[in-house]
């Protein structure tokens, strides 16, 4: 690699690390975690995608996550650092269980059946009101606590945002140059090809299911904190959606699409405070227009005006 | 208690003709087009939507603005096929995405024309009948026998008119149709115009019995899902009878316990369905 593309890393990450201590807008900062936090999910939605199997079960994994938390810290006492990590672990946990069963079906079906999924976890979510408050959800989540520090900080939340999505787009990036992606491509374009030089294709649909469910899950423990409340209409099959248009705006080829996916989408309807009708619309429409002329996302643009600048 | 489970039929099955209306459109589509259409709960609202405008603004007469109603949805999703929908066909997960996105920009357009508040019809019909016992509502009654009228037109036309026949041929084997002079593109237009007028006249129907919204396309719209799963996709006498299956099991889940157990129940066995028997009850696996 050049020496200034690593000076430019290096500048990038201080400044990403470091820019909420001098600039100390709350609403800046907060709309930087969430660009965090999307871009976390986003990326566990495009390992999903990268096998070609588009789940909208991931709102209610995300969901999973967050109830964790909340009911490990509340009901049973245990402190962040214990909820938090089982929120990771048990949507990871539930998409073991699951996995093997819904991963069967492809396609079309594999896309209706994790939306019933979904909205059976949602259901259960409304209906079990003693456990987890029904409609309302629940109130009063412990924030995040790191070292004894309490994150009331908006700027600190921030930060365990950006480690968050960092290691999702570092573990992603990982990933898809190593065998391991090689074989996860194979998975989406030719299935029987990699299944006839020896992959178990099933233990690798699997494995990216778990690693896609735990990343959701710890997302939702961290909104569960940062909230300090959990209900369950944040986590419908809309939010699933929300996770496909990042990807699809961004460009799913490369991490680096989803986190401009996220990094564009998500203070998208700042813009449109005022008017929240206009916000939603434009978003319908940005995504029509992308879906058609630019199936490729943000990121494939990119690549076509540098592949032409290098024809030259 | 016989009483009682006759009225449970009853409810079940007037839910049932509604379901029936919407998930036939929704198989239509996808059989034809293998696109799943996210955005059909949309059309119904633009349906109820219309009726409201041409019904109880403008005073037309009740039928009138409901066959109104479902033309004006019908031409509305031909031009969304011709532009959005037809580089889709046959991609089904990007002709997903495209239909969500569809649902999401009519919802708001929606929103921003005629508010977010709920909105209420006047009843064309009103009182109840009881026959034996059971209570039907009339205006229940009126949106069941039209719905019938329309299955019974919706049979004819598939099994006897050139276009229905030249509808199922492409739903069978597009290559086939076209070598035999159909125009798959022009059957394309058809059958989702076909399938967003059911659509809309299911809205239609139902708007002066319920409130009209923009937001009121999301139920039915998993309602056809689910119908049309128990169904098997792109299966149309699957519609009819999971259509049914769904409105009575629904009711009477309902009835003895409540309507969130009834959802879940409704989810739990589309799961069930599509793990075992993906291609549904009535459905073949191509």
């Amino acid at each position: 690699m050049k020496t200034w593309k690593i000076l430019a890393g290096l500048v990038l990450a201080v400044a990403l690390v470091a820019w909420p201590f001098f600039v100390e807008n709350r609403f800046l900062i907060h709309i930087a975690t969430m660009v965090c936090m999307y871009a976390l999910l986003a990326l566990s939605m495009n390992l999903m995608l990268r096998i070609g199997q588009l789940s909208l079960a991931h709102g209610a994994i995300m969901g999973i996550g967050a109830y964790t938390s909340a009911l490990v810290m509340m009901s049973l006492g245990f402190p962040f650092a214990v909820g938090f990590l089982l929120s990771g672990v048990v949507g990871g946990l539930v998409s073991l269980i699951i996995g093997p069963i819904l991963l069967r079906i492809r396609g079309v079906y594999f896309v209706l059946l994790t939306f019933a999924f979904g909205e059976i976890v949602l259901l259960t979510f409304i209906e079990w009101v003693d456990v987890f408050g029904g409609v309302n959800g629940i109130f009063g989540v412990p924030r995040a606590q790191i070292f004894g520090f309490v994150l009331k900080d908006k700027a600190l939340s921030y930060l365990m945002a950006l480690a968050m999505a960092a290691g999702g787009f570092f573990l992603l990036r990982a990933i898809y140059r190593s065998e391991f992606g090689a074989i996860m491509e194979t998975l989406e374009d030719d299935e029987d090809l990699a299944r006839s030089l020896g992959v178990n294709a099933m233990a690798y649909r699997l494995a990216v299911f778990v690693l896609s469910g735990a990343m959701a899950g710890f997302a939702g423990g961290f909104y569960a904190s940062y909230f300090t409340f959990v209900s369950p209409g944040a986590f419908n099959f809309w939010a699933a959606v929300n996770l496909i248009v990042i990807n699809v705006l961004g460009g799913i080829a490369s991490p680096i699409g989803v986190i401009l996916g996220a990094a564009i989408l998500v203070p998208l309807p700042e813009l449109f405070r005022d008017a929240v009708q206009y916000q939603v619309l434009f978003y319908g429409l940005a995504l029509i227009v992308f879906l058609k002329f630019m199936p490729d996302g943000l990121y494939g643009l990119i690549g076509k005006i540098r592949g032409k600048r290098n024809d030259r | 208690m016989l009483q009682l489970l006759i009225q449970i039929l009853m409810n079940g099955l007037m839910m049932g003709l509604v379901y029936i209306m919407m998930a036939l459109g929704f198989t239509l589509i996808f059989g034809i087009m293998r696109i799943v259409n996210f955005a059909h709960g949309e059309f119904y609202m633009l349906g109820a939507m219309a009726v409201m405008l041409l019904f109880s603004t403008l005073g037309i007469n009740y039928f009138a603005a409901v066959l109104l109603a479902a033309i004006i949805v019908a031409v509305i999703g031909m031009v969304i096929e011709r532009l959005l929908l037809r580089q889709f066909v046959g991609r089904e997960l990007n002709g997903m995405i495209m239909t969500l996105a569809i649902a999401i920009t009519l919802k708001a357009g929606a929103t921003i024309i005629f508010g977010p508040q709920e909105m209420s019809i006047p009843r064309p019909v009103s009182g109840v009948t009881n026959i034996a016992g059971i209570l039907i509502p009339n205006d229940r009654m009126l949106v069941g026998a039209i719905a019938i009228a329309i299955l019974v037109l919706f049979y004819f036309f598939l099994r006897y008119a050139r276009a229905g026949l030249a509808m199922r041929a492409v739903a069978q084997d597009w290559e086939a149709a076209a070598l035999q002079g159909i125009r798959p593109q022009r059957i394309y237009l058809l059958s989702f115009g076909i399938g967003c007028a059911l659509a809309g006249l299911a809205g239609a129907l139902m708007a002066p019995i319920y409130t009209v919204s923009p937001f009121i396309g999301e139920v039915p719209m998993l309602k056809a899902f689910i119908v049309v799963i128990l169904g098997g996709l792109g299966s149309l006498p699957g519609a009819v009878v999971g259509g049914l299956l769904l409105g009575v099991v629904e009711a009477g889940v309902a009835t003895f316990i409540n309507t969130t157990v009834a959802t879940m129940v409704s989810f739990a066995l589309v799961v069930v369905i599509l793990l075992f028997r993906p291609a549904g009850l009535m459905g073949q696996s191509r």
